[in-house]
């Protein structure tokens, strides 16, 4: 155990940490200045887990917002949420997520299944009733489904879309960076609830506060934002991750 | 040394203590802050510890201002969501089918004062603490030197990492890449920017790696810094005693929410 961590942490780990930290901010600012609608600011840190391992991505994730945090507090308070990507993308690293070629079907499987759920969640939410003691009730995946049902086949067919045309052949990749991101999304919700009432001052509020008027708890409607944001967010940088580590020349992925 | 910090050079005593003294500071009243019951604990360590330190430390004006810049957009949120879609309480009035309720409102204040405390709290840590000499002191207390290398490299790099991305946007906009327009457009432009930027860095970790190995990287023998800190037996003490201070507000909370 403590061999392989300390293989881990070679010379070559070290010099590629900070420039994976940099790499994180580098895009996360530039994905404001392009103005798309995600974070993409963990890109450095899952690499870093896929190419040297998970403990070595922990740490990058870890260090990353601390030192991010030097700048913007925000990030600090959520250290551990990115010390679990970076050890999420070392394992699927390990697991050859980002080597091996998954077939396309899979990859609109994943979209399909991925997309539909979505789409039940945020039905299941808006649709939930709250009698007068705020006791909850979820309407039945099956009732959902018989009142919406054109709105879950083109949800289902577009989910198919996506993962034929933006996952391609990187599927195992984009299946891991989805289970992150629901992870992250589920982790990080206490500590933007209780530190941060719910909010994270950008334009994910507008989610937060369409579950609170459909009469979800705090905490909730903050986890059902995550888990509406994360997940794709999550997967798309396990997919930008991909397609690096995919250029890169043999000779660098050799060491 | 031209390192992305938030630091405020001034002559102060507050510059003066020792970086892990300011650490244990700040760990503490962040502990305090969120865990001590009472509502309005967040204004009042602010109010009263961290705004009379940072006038001691000559920075005063410039904690307020970025605290402010970092925090309105949490505190105007908040503030809003949690105060128009509370659900079920007394409303403060009606109008228009709008209608803020009282225990909403309550909970953004409360949510506010943590926000700025946390900003705060960080923020007057960053601002009077070299990141040099913090990493020296942690080297001191025995945090290894592969960490306090990741730090301080990280700091010094990202202004140029920065200015690199900008650069490779140009460089792609000349070429006749659109960087505007709709969502569409501004998607298929990322990819162009980024696999330059990322690939290009990664082939300079092997001349970094190099680099510092023929530095004497990773030698045994322990090392010598220009840099002298000060420290006392009193800061010492003083140290413990916040560590001490934090863990107590920890364990009363635990004891106070198992016993109500």
């Amino acid at each position: 155990m403590v061999e392989n961590i300390k293989k881990e942490f070679s010379t070559r780990t070290l010099v590629l940490i900070p420039i994976a930290i940099a790499i994180n901010i580098a895009i996360g600012e530039l994905v404001v200045r392009l103005k798309l609608p995600v974070y993409l600011d963990s890109i450095g840190t899952v690499l870093v887990g896929a190419i040297a391992g998970p403990w070595a991505g922990a740490l990058t994730g870890a260090l990353a917002n601390l030192i991010w945090g030097l700048f913007n507090p925000f990030a600090a308070a959520f250290f551990y949420v990115a010390a679990v990507i970076g050890l999420l993308a070392g394992l699927a690293g390990k697991r050859g997520a980002f080597e091996k070629e998954a077939p396309r079907w899979l990859s609109v499987l994943v979209g399909a299944v991925f997309v539909f759920s979505l789409t039940m969640f945020i039905f299941a939410f808006t649709n939930a009733t709250t009698d007068e003691t705020g006791f909850t009730t979820y309407p039945s995946m099956a009732e959902l489904f018989s009142s919406y049902a054109p709105i879950f086949i083109v949800a289902i067919l577009a989910g198919g879309a996506i993962g034929y045309f933006l996952l391609q052949r990187g599927g195992y990749a984009g299946i891991w960076g989805l289970v992150t991101g629901g992870i992250a999304a589920i982790i990080s919700a206490p500590t933007a609830a209780y530190v941060f009432g719910g909010v994270t001052g950008a334009g994910q509020d507008l989610l937060v506060a369409a579950f609170r008027a459909s009469g979800a708890g705090i905490l909730a409607s903050v986890m059902a934002q995550g888990a509406v944001s994360d997940p794709f967010d999550k997967m798309l940088s396990f997919m930008v991750v991909w397609l690096i580590l995919r250029s890169l020349p043999a000779r660098f992925k050799a060491r | 040394m031209n390192a992305f910090s938030m630091y405020v050079a001034r002559e102060s005593g507050l510059h003066k203590l020792h970086p892990l003294t300011k650490g244990s500071l700040t760990l503490a009243l962040l502990v305090a802050g969120l865990t001590l019951p009472g509502d309005w604990t967040g204004y009042f360590l602010v109010l009263f510890i961290i705004l009379p330190l940072a006038r001691w430390g000559k920075v005063l004006e410039n904690l307020v201002r970025t605290t402010w810049s970092l925090s309105w957009p949490f505190v105007l949120s908040v503030i809003l969501i949690q105060s128009l879609f509370w659900g079920k309480g007394t409303p403060i009035f009606e109008l228009w089918g709008i209608s803020p309720k009282v225990e909403g409102a309550r909970y953004a204040l409360i949510s506010v004062g943590r926000i700025i405390l946390v900003m705060a709290d960080f923020l007057l840590f960053a601002m009077t603490t070299r990141p040099d000499t913090l990493m020296i002191s942690l080297k001191q207390v025995g945090v290894p030197s592969s960490i306090a290398y990741i730090i301080v490299t990280t700091l010094q790099i990202i202004p140029s990492f920065q200015r690199k991305a900008l650069t490779i946007l140009d460089a792609q906009r000349s070429r006749g890449l659109e960087t505007e327009g709709n969502l569409f457009i501004r998607v298929r432009a990322f990819v162009p920017i980024i696999l330059p930027l990322v690939l290009g860095s990664l082939m300079e970790v092997e001349e970094r790696a190099i680099a510092i190995q023929v530095r004497g990287f990773n030698s045994n023998r322990k090392e010598t810094s220009l840099v002298e800190i000060d420290d006392t037996r009193r800061q010492a003490t003083v140290r413990k005693l916040f560590i001490i201070i934090a863990l107590l507000c920890v364990v009363a909370r635990i004891a106070w929410q198992l016993l109500t």
